[in-house]
């Protein structure tokens, strides 16, 4: 998988749609040299019309360019329907490499969004913080990317992680089935998630989650003491590293261990994503990993 | 090596601080944003303390930095051996001011102690003279003596400086300087030696440094002053004063001659050093003849009195120091004088006679006592001990004749009129110059007032006219003369025209007759012949011509202790301390002690300190500066205090000022925290902490 664009570049580009777009590049020349052909998030085929259908759903523009009718109903019926959760809680605006964990994860959904509409299928971006912030349907319209794009860009506003509310709150919102992008730090308890997230398979859905954290977070790599301050609480306090290290790591990989194993329990796909790691890499990983999941029985 | 101030190595002590504060773990200042606190330790403990120490090299740094600190501050030096070469050649005079005001307090102990210090101190290999100076520099030790008897220098000058007394001499520090640098500059075996004069004295103000202007100090001598102090500078000095013009009067008025009684009016100068603390001083008269007089002079100033009293020793009391507080007044000795005049002794109460006016005008003053005899032209005994003859037209017979040719043959003096009388051949027998060439003429008369003659060509610069030498009085045109002998001056005569009248007639004229001289006037002084009696020119040139003959009337100058005494004709001389010595002809006397010598029989003599002697006041040592000589900076200061560490404090501190070890030290010191500034800028962000990134 390369040639990648590296971060620090990436860090560069101001505008998140143009920084979607140059990793979408180095996408597709990866998807062009792997051995996987024609996957999609849902394989899509144009059928041609047969008579007895009914001619309001033949695609008049295909039959201009081509001279061949094709069922324009089909289409819709074979498209997916996206949802991508970003977080939005404070503890995302933490980096200590080039990107925070929000821009790293607003640029991911940036680039699945654009993706997903490049394909054809419907895309829409919830944001989350206590509660659910913003909710954008998703659609697949001319104009509907820069709306997502618009939300994405919004700085993160202050405040704690809900994750169970918030994934509460997003079941309601979501009655049609479709494919749930959780991005997120996963920085609050886990306890009541699991519910949830079995909540949203019970519903249809098909989740994935994307883990994001940042390379300071995973290695506690700090060498001076210091007062360390909670980005969601604001709440201070002393921490010698090289002491709290050991126990730190622990409580993470305990952590990550419950999140993982819930997932697995509720057939979610659960993708760590540490925001050192090519944007690229990750979407090659997902997508390939959907299409192994499409020759295999139907991910419920 | 040693240390010139090895207390600042304490300051050593101060890299604990450094040592301590890497330890020491400060409560954390920094803050670091952190997404979340939900799997830190809920109470971690805030160190105080660290166990080991981070940053060695810092450490290392910071500690060497007040290391050096500490070593620079405390100088450090290396008593080298090249220091100790040097050392061992040097050549040290050794100036030791034994000048009268060298007896006040301890000075002079503390002289000898500092010269004895001295000597102990110099190595085997230094060559060491020693000299002692008051107005005259006696080498105690020379350096040819040094040369043969080093060994045993040490306990020989010892004992040399034991013995030794300050003496009553004034000082002349620049001729001993002058002598000190002459001898340096010409010993031998000296070439390329460090060579210094070691100055002991107590440099008083009115030390005399004349010697010392116009010469060219030499480069490589160096002048180190120890400078010996009293605890009090109160010090009166007592001296005479000169006489005015305008004598006092005479005590003689109440019946008693003064030079009989000896009591008269003396002029003293009482002075009061600078730093005096008393201003108030009693005088009075050692023989308690007379009531004390009390008085005043602010210090600084001087002040002049007039005591009556009888000659002898008169004392001041009041001040700290003794030395310079008597003076020796010698009575009034006026010399006696015989002066032998030819003619009648009945003329000398006629208003007319030269007699007459000669008896009037030869007064007796305080040195000088004229005794006029006369001897009349007939007689044929001649007095044996007559000084001048005076001779006023008159013929003196032929044994009378011979005789005062005889005398003048032998170095008497004539002074003669030619009058109307006079015939060549008493010139003749006079002088010795056959009567023919003498060309006589009669009396030029003029006969009335109205007609005169005026002196012309007065050679005042002849020592019988030196009275006219002054400006003031060689204004002759008052002085007439009415009546002369005309004469040719014979070629064969060895006499002289002194002046002549304003038409060139000679009218004084002077010779050598034999040993003798003769003083011949073509016209006389009473009034008959001039008005030269009644003028002001007669009496200084009558005194031009006892002066002349070996009798002045001016007194002579005081004598100070070191000079040389007159001693010329006494045969014995009682000095103050009451030895007596008998003197042969050509015998040098010199005073060595202030008081009252006696010269044979009845002639006093007064020897006094020099006032000069009595400025004690402390000289700058700008002065010596300012005439050129090289003083040494440690030396001046060392002055202060003579002791040893002082000194030798003094020496380490020239060789560090020398070696200047300390500049290095800077310069590694500097580099040094220039390092230690590098290094810990870029300690400083040692690990790249996680910044807080606003999303």
């Amino acid at each position: 998988m390369s040639p990648t664009l590296d971060l620090q570049a990436l860090a560069r580009i101001r505008s998140l749609e143009w920084r979607a777009k140059s990793i979408m590049e180095g996408l597709w020349r990866g998807l062009h040299r792997s051995p996987y052909h024609g996957f999609s998030v849902e394989f899509s085929e144009y059928r041609s019309y047969v008579q007895g259908d009914d001619p309001r759903y033949i695609d008049w523009k295909v039959l201009a360019r081509s001279d061949r009718t094709f069922i324009k109903k089909f289409e819709d019926e074979t498209n997916l329907r996206c949802q991508l959760v970003v977080d939005h809680s404070r503890s995302m605006s933490f980096g200590s490499g080039p990107l925070t964990k929000a821009d790293y994860a607003a640029t991911l959904a940036a680039t699945m969004a654009l993706f997903f509409m490049q394909q054809g299928d419907a895309v829409g971006i919830t944001t989350f913080g206590q509660t659910l912030l913003e909710h954008i349907p998703a659609r697949n319209r001319p104009g509907h990317l820069r709306r997502l794009l618009l939300e994405l860009e919004k700085p993160a506003p202050a405040g704690g992680t809900s994750l169970d509310l918030s994934v509460q709150l997003l079941a309601d919102l979501l009655r049609k089935r479709g494919l749930i992008c959780l991005i997120s730090d996963l920085l609050a308890p886990v306890e009541k998630l699991e519910r949830q997230l079995a909540l949203l398979g019970a519903m249809g859905h098909d989740v994935v989650l994307f883990h994001v954290m940042d390379r300071a977070e995973i290695d506690f790599r700090f060498d001076k003491a210091a007062h360390f301050r909670d980005a969601e609480t604001g709440m201070e306090r002393f921490i010698d590293p090289a002491s709290a290290r050991e126990v730190y790591l622990n409580r993470l990989n305990v952590h990550r261990d419950l999140i993982r194993r819930a997932c697995e329990r509720q057939g979610i796909d659960y993708r760590w994503t540490p925001t050192d790691m090519p944007m690229e890499q990750v979407l090659f990983e997902f997508l390939s990993n959907r299409t192994r999941q499409k020759g295999g029985p139907a991910p419920r | 090596m040693t240390w010139l101030f090895p207390l600042y190595l304490l300051g050593s002590l101060a890299i604990l601080g450094p040592i301590l504060m890497h330890l020491r773990r400060r409560p954390p200042q920094d803050r670091v944003e952190f997404s979340s606190l939900m799997f830190l330790e809920a109470k971690t403990p805030m160190p105080v303390s660290r166990r080991r120490v981070e940053d060695w090299l810092l450490l290392l740094l910071r500690c060497l930095v007040l290391l050096l600190l500490a070593i620079m501050f405390a100088r450090p030096l290396w008593l080298a051996k090249s220091e100790a070469a040097v050392a061992s050649n040097q050549a040290t005079i050794l100036l030791l001011d034994r000048s009268a005001s060298m007896q006040r307090g301890d000075l002079w102990k503390e002289a000898i102690a500092a010269a004895t210090r001295h000597l102990e101190q110099s190595a085997m290999t230094d060559r060491v003279a020693v000299a002692t100076f008051d107005r005259q520099l006696e080498w105690l030790w020379s350096f040819d003596q040094d040369n043969t008897s080093t060994s045993t220098r040490g306990e020989l000058l010892k004992t040399k400086l034991r013995e030794l007394k300050p003496g009553w001499a004034a000082t002349d520090l620049g001729q001993a300087l002058v002598q000190a640098v002459d001898e340096l500059a010409s010993a031998s075996g000296l070439k390329g030696w460090k060579k210094q004069v070691m100055l002991l004295s107590d440099l008083q103000e009115g030390a005399n440094m004349e010697a010392l202007r116009g010469r060219v100090w030499p480069e490589n001598i160096a002048v180190k002053v120890v400078r010996l102090q009293v605890p009090t500078a109160d010090n009166f000095t007592l001296s005479l004063a000169p006489k005015l013009d305008e004598e006092q009067p005479s005590l003689s008025t109440r019946g008693v001659p003064d030079h009989e009684s000896g009591r008269a009016f003396y002029r003293v100068r009482v002075s009061n050093s600078r730093e005096s603390q008393t201003s108030d001083f009693q005088l009075a008269w050692e023989s308690g003849g007379e009531a004390s007089t009390t008085g005043y002079v602010p210090p600084g100033a001087s002040r002049v009195l007039s005591l009556a009293g009888t000659a002898g020793t008169l004392k001041l009391t009041g001040d700290a120091w003794d030395f310079d507080n008597r003076l020796y007044i010698a009575p009034a000795q006026p010399r006696v004088m015989k002066i032998v005049f030819i003619g009648d002794e009945k003329t000398r109460d006629e208003a007319a006679s030269p007699l007459y006016y000669l008896s009037r005008a030869l007064q007796p003053t305080s040195s000088l006592r004229p005794e006029l005899t006369v001897v009349p032209e007939t007689a044929e005994k001649w007095p044996a001990d007559a000084d001048l003859v005076f001779l006023s037209g008159a013929r003196p017979g032929s044994a009378l004749g011979k005789k005062l040719r005889a005398w003048i043959e032998q170095g008497g003096f004539v002074i003669s009129v030619i009058g109307d009388a006079t015939a060549a051949q008493d010139l003749e027998a006079l002088t010795g110059v056959s009567a023919s060439s003498w060309n006589l003429g009669a009396s030029a008369s003029s006969g009335s007032t109205e007609d005169y003659r005026m002196l012309a060509n007065v050679q005042s610069s002849h020592p019988l006219l030196r009275p006219f030498a002054d400006e003031r009085l060689r204004d002759f045109t008052k002085l007439r003369f009415w009546k002369h002998r005309k004469l040719s001056l014979p070629k064969e005569a060895a006499l002289e025209v002194l002046a002549r009248f304003d038409q060139g007639d000679p009218a004084i004229l002077a010779g050598k007759v034999g040993q003798g001289r003769v003083v011949l006037l073509t016209s006389g002084w009473h009034p008959e012949d001039s008005q030269l009696a009644l003028s002001t020119k007669f009496v200084p040139l009558l005194f031009g011509w006892l002066e002349a003959a070996g009798f002045g009337h001016e007194s002579a100058s005081p004598l100070t202790v070191g000079d040389l005494l007159p001693v010329a004709t006494a045969t014995s001389l009682v000095t103050p301390e009451g030895q007596t010595h008998f003197l042969q002809l050509g015998d040098t006397f010199r005073a060595k002690l202030p008081g009252l010598y006696r010269l044979g029989k009845d002639h006093s003599i007064a020897v006094n300190l020099a006032p000069e002697e009595g400025r004690v006041s402390p000289m700058d040592l700008g002065k010596l500066r300012e005439l050129g000589v090289r003083v040494e900076e440690g030396g001046a200061d060392a002055a202060a205090s003579v002791k040893v560490e002082d000194q030798e404090q003094l020496a380490i501190s020239e060789q560090e000022a020398r070696q200047r070890a300390w500049l290095w030290l800077l310069g590694a010191l500097l580099s040094i925290v220039a390092m230690e500034t590098w290094l810990a800028s870029r300690r400083r962000p040692s690990q790249p902490q996680p910044k807080f990134v606003t999303a």
